[in-house]
């Protein structure tokens, strides 16, 4: 058997995946059941703010499969897909939908959840920048949206367990170690130690603005001389 | 003596007359004005968890949930009250009408979560409060998913 070894994910692709696996978990989990897991929710929430921000920079100078040019999935390579002609490794003309529509489904419930409310005692952390009204909409959405999202992640489950029983090809192996055997192919290069300093930057800066830090402090409370009324 | 009892019996019909009419409109206001004040209270307690704990601010705002949650408030969805304006236009669902006992539940869960919450304010204990208040807050989410439109 001529295969060889190459490298398919690299380091920061396999940490970014596995930690946005067990975050999104939580995320439904703690949505679903509310109460004070959703402090929770928020702050899960924030950090998933710094993992897509992450990837979609390692998506424009992280190594070679994890390139977004490398997989978009234009039509001609989705017919090309179709017909059985693709040659590729990594995601694949049609894993590649799946994976945009990941990444675009979880902004919505990024940009949604950050504005949103509960009606009970929890906002979202730039809740102040939209007011009531806009915050009781983007909650509207959020609470459709994550139904979407739950689709996306079985189809994502169902694909590997197809490609595991029928293809024959195990799709987990790979996002653990790293490497995949191969007939032919070249392993990944680029995405060095600037391109990380840089996305992790770029994901720190994201949760900075997501957390609403940086937003006026509430007005300070009175001067002790207005005493609060005892009524 | 005659005036007193006169006046009393006109008051007494007159209340009467007002708990046999509530206006659909005025159900909902009442009702909507009774929830955005168990929301000032839910927001004040919860300050009070992740900030400087003040026992008798908890207290207080524990009692008006627990007040309005044994208020009888399941009088206000009176018939035709599943559509309309008050303040705002409702929100709730058509089945809160229809889903009798599971309606029942929740809000028997509700009403002891509230009772839960403003016996352990009055001792003070934070982290209890702090439990009570997730419970309470989850019984609120359960109507929330189930008999209020999303926006």
């Amino acid at each position: 058997m001529n295969s060889k070894r190459i490298l398919l994910w690299d380091l920061p692709t396999r940490l970014f995946h596995w930690l946005l696996a067990l975050a999104v978990v939580a995320l439904v989990v703690t949505g679903k059941v509310g109460g004070n897991l959703i402090d929770w929710h928020g702050k899960v929430g924030l950090a998933v703010v710094g993992l897509i921000v992450f990837r979609v920079v390692w998506g424009l100078v992280g190594s070679t499969y994890a390139r977004f040019c490398q997989f978009f999935p234009t039509p001609a390579r989705i017919s090309a897909y179709l017909k059985g002609e693709w040659r590729g490794h990594g995601h694949n003309p049609l894993g590649a939908l799946s994976v945009f529509g990941l990444l675009a489904v979880l902004t919505v419930q990024l940009l949604t959840g950050l504005v949103a409310n509960d009606d009970i005692a929890f906002v979202g952390p730039l809740y102040e920048l939209v007011g009531r009204d806009l915050s009781n909409l983007a909650t509207g959405w959020h609470k459709l949206s994550v139904n979407m999202l739950i689709v996306l992640v079985i189809l994502h489950l169902a694909a590997i367990m197809f490609y595991a029983h029928v293809k024959k090809d195990n799709l987990v192996k790979p996002m653990v170690r790293g490497w995949k055997e191969v007939p032919s192919g070249e392993s990944a290069q680029g995405g060095g130690m600037l391109s990380l300093v840089l996305a992790i930057v770029f994901a720190l800066v994201a949760v900075y603005a997501a957390s609403g830090r940086w937003l006026p402090e509430p007005p300070p409370p009175p001067p002790a001389a207005v005493q609060t009324p005892a009524w | 003596m005659k005036t007193k009892l006169l006046l009393a019996l006109l008051v007494g019909s007159l209340a009467a007359t007002a708990h046999a009419q509530v206006k659909v409109e005025d159900a909902i206001k009442w009702r909507q004005s009774a929830y955005a004040t168990m929301g000032w209270s839910m927001g004040r307690i919860k300050a009070n968890i992740d900030g400087t704990y003040n026992k008798d601010e908890v207290i207080k705002s524990a009692n008006v949930i627990q007040a309005i949650a044994n208020s009888g408030m399941g009088a206000l969805y009176v018939p035709g009250s599943d559509k309309g304006k008050g303040w705002v236009d409702t929100r709730v669902k058509p089945e809160l009408f229809t889903d009798g006992p599971k309606v029942g539940k929740i809000a028997t869960e509700f009403n002891q979560a509230a009772n839960e919450l403003a016996k352990v304010a009055a001792t003070g204990d934070a982290a209890a409060v702090k439990a009570a208040f997730g419970k309470l807050g989850a019984s609120c989410k359960s109507c929330h998913d189930d008999y209020r439109t999303k926006q």
